[in-house]
């Protein structure tokens, strides 16, 4: 296997029948196929779920995963099922602009704070930056769950528990998007150049404006992209601020309240509701909600690709 | 882990010619003027979003709790922190969540050594495309994982229905509320979610070997298996107490996993089954704020702590001047 290594890592891989591979790599390739088995069929039965019918499910026809199962007809139905959902319905789709409003929000309030933050931490000297480096670290590496109950406190202090527009800055609060882009400006801007661009008569924030900001597009992308992920699966935050507000709830904890009018797991309460949600209703309104992640994700890929290492830091 | 990054980087930097001559007119105080300037707006959000909240929580946590005999608050001493720890959950959310660790720590951190190398031994399009199924999970954060999970855990429907059967479980509340089941379910849902972007992150770790030194081990005579023992896991080692100390300290922030699995399975867990899931309680359920703050506090230390080994020994955030 060793040997086997070696010849493909200096691009010299020939094609050779599968007869001749060693045991050991044999073994390698059998195990990474059987782990990516594993993690893959639930995805795809998952998936598949939000395209069957109640009925199929309940029946456990559709074979395989239940893929024999799907259909057009079934999501529509289910569609309505979960956008049917509140006193006047609809209150699924308001949980998404919800959802983007304070996601996108936050992610734009991230980008705007993080990026200078980040060239003034790499690139200039002042008093306290070690300090501040230190804090954007350790508040990085910290789960953020931790702040939720003190922000809930200082959210309820202003009176403004219920309202979307505190989440959203909440959200902008990104530490880690500092550490990216502080990586960035330590990587991509040698202090030469700062020193060239003051000597051409640049105030300091010109510098950074001028030729800092036009050579972060990857980092852009990448702090835009992963604040953007963590506010939109953000549910701890919502939960303590918002559950309160119905119209003003955002998927993450809308989802919950759908969960619990199941009638799978609520027979009671399920059965004052209009519509009716089963397991193909939830996975479908899981499904929906992970659309724009998939979306922002296709943006960004190949910034993504190139970044990933950095990028997977806070997964 | 930012060697790729910086590899990346490194071939695409503009090359400025070097002038080492300061300018002579530069005062220190306008280059921290302009710092201060381009600070402000994350220092307002640190402000908002970290410190107010802990310094409020600190003085919440100082006040007395309101009762309905004794409605004023006001001074407190250190009542509420009696509160929290006397409180008859507080031992057992912490001991859930050591037990939870026991169970979860372990597999991760095999998990993602093992998956990691193996993907690291595998050049070329495989190893790569391996790499992207095993960070699949990691994209149905939070609800969407629990969904998912609801969807594996219950056995009408459940694509493995044959192995809840086995066990002779037939609804999803015996999945989920027998006794000492949920150590392992939570370490099964968190594992699918969380292994693959620690996969990537130790794969940067290991893409940062060199060439040389894995070509000199070979032809010392090393096999793939001594390899990756003698020389990858040793070089590694940063990444994989990273790894440990975030995953460690993810243990004690545990909320949505069990407080919706207790919700789909009729209520039938301990309704405050974390640290977290209690604070949270303190705060909605009970309105005491004091209590709530305290809990949180003594989260925060918690965490703090882990945080600040991990910046400090973990060896991975080490000042790169350039």
């Amino acid at each position: 296997m060793a040997q086997a290594t070696v010849q493909a890592r200096t691009g010299r891989s020939r094609r050779r029948g599968i007869e001749n591979w060693s045991a050991g790599r044999l073994a390698r390739v059998v195990t990474m196929l059987f782990v990516a088995a594993i993690f893959i069929f639930p995805i795809v039965g998952f998936i598949a779920m939000a395209f069957r019918s109640t009925e199929g499910v309940e029946a456990g026809t559709g074979g395989f995963l239940g893929l024999g199962d799907v259909s057009w007809e079934n999501v529509r139905f289910s569609w309505s099922q979960v956008n049917g959902f509140g006193p006047d319905g609809g209150l699924f789709t308001k949980w998404m602009l919800n959802s983007l409003f304070v996601a996108g929000g936050g992610a734009i309030l991230a980008l705007v704070a993080a990026l200078p933050a980040g060239y003034a931490l790499a690139r200039l000297r002042f008093r306290l930056r070690r300090a501040i480096l230190l804090i954007t670290l350790v508040t990085m590496v910290m789960p953020n769950t931790v702040l939720v109950i003190p922000l809930f406190l200082e959210v309820n202090a202003i009176g403004a528990v219920g309202e979307l527009w505190p989440v959203a800055i909440i959200m902008g609060f990104f530490p880690f998007g500092v550490y990216l882009s502080y990586i960035h400006f330590m990587t991509t801007m040698p202090r030469e150049l700062v020193e060239a661009a003051r000597i051409d008569g640049l105030s300091e924030v010109a510098v950074f404006w001028r030729i800092g900001l036009p050579i972060s597009k990857q980092a852009m992308v990448l702090v835009g992209f992963f604040a953007f992920v963590a506010n939109w699966t953000n549910f701890f935050l919502p939960l303590a601020l918002l559950s309160s507000n119905q119209d003003n709830n955002t998927l993450s904890i809308g989802i919950q309240q759908l969960i619990g009018a199941s009638p799978l797991f609520n027979p009671t309460v399920a059965a004052g509701l209009d519509v009716k949600l089963y397991m193909p209703q939830l996975a479908l309104a899981t499904f929906l909600s992970m659309l724009p992640l998939l979306i922002v994700f296709l943006g960004a890929q190949k910034f993504l690709i190139r970044g990933e290492t950095v990028g997977a830091v806070k997964g | 882990m930012t060697t790729g990054l910086t590899e990346e980087r490194a071939t695409r930097a503009p090359a400025p010619p070097p002038r080492r001559t300061r300018h002579p007119r530069m005062s220190r105080g306008t280059e921290a003027r302009g710092a201060w300037t381009l600070m402000a707006p994350y220092l307002v959000l640190l402000l908002i979003g970290g410190i107010i909240p802990v310094g409020y929580a600190v003085k919440t946590s100082l006040e007395k709790a309101p009762t309905p005999l004794d409605p004023s608050s006001g001074f407190g001493g250190i009542d509420s922190f009696k509160t929290v720890v006397t409180d008859y959950r507080f031992v057992d959310t912490f001991t859930n969540v050591f037990a939870t660790l026991i169970v979860w720590l372990p597999i991760m951190m095999i998990g993602i050594v093992g998956l990691a190398l193996l993907i690291h031994a595998s050049p070329g399009r495989f190893g790569s495309t391996m790499r992207f199924v095993y960070y699949i999970p990691g994209a149905l954060a939070g609800i969407a994982n629990l969904v998912l999970w609801v969807y594996l855990l219950n056995p009408s429907q459940s694509p493995i229905e044959g192995f809840w059967h086995a066990l002779g479980i037939e609804t999803i509340k015996q999945a989920v509320a027998t006794p000492n089941h949920l150590p392992f379910i939570l370490t099964a849902m968190m594992f699918f979610q969380g292994v693959g972007s620690w996969i990537i992150v130790v794969n940067g770790g290991l893409n940062g070997i060199s060439e040389e030194v894995l070509e000199a081990a070979s032809l010392d005579g090393a096999n793939a298996w001594q390899l990756a023992w003698h020389v990858k896991l040793p070089i590694i080692r940063p990444w994989l107490g990273y790894a440990a100390l975030m995953n460690l300290a993810y243990g004690f922030q545990l909320f949505l996993e069990p407080q919706l699995l207790d919700q789909v399975a009729s209520n039938a867990l301990q309704d405050q089954w974390t640290p977290t899931q209690l604070g949270y309680a303190f705060a909605f359920s009970n309105y005491n704020f004091p209590a709530a703050a305290a809990m949180s506090l003594i989260l925060l230390v918690i965490t703090l702590a882990i945080g600040l080994l991990i910046v400090f020994r973990s060896g991975l955030f080490g000042e790169e001047e350039h």
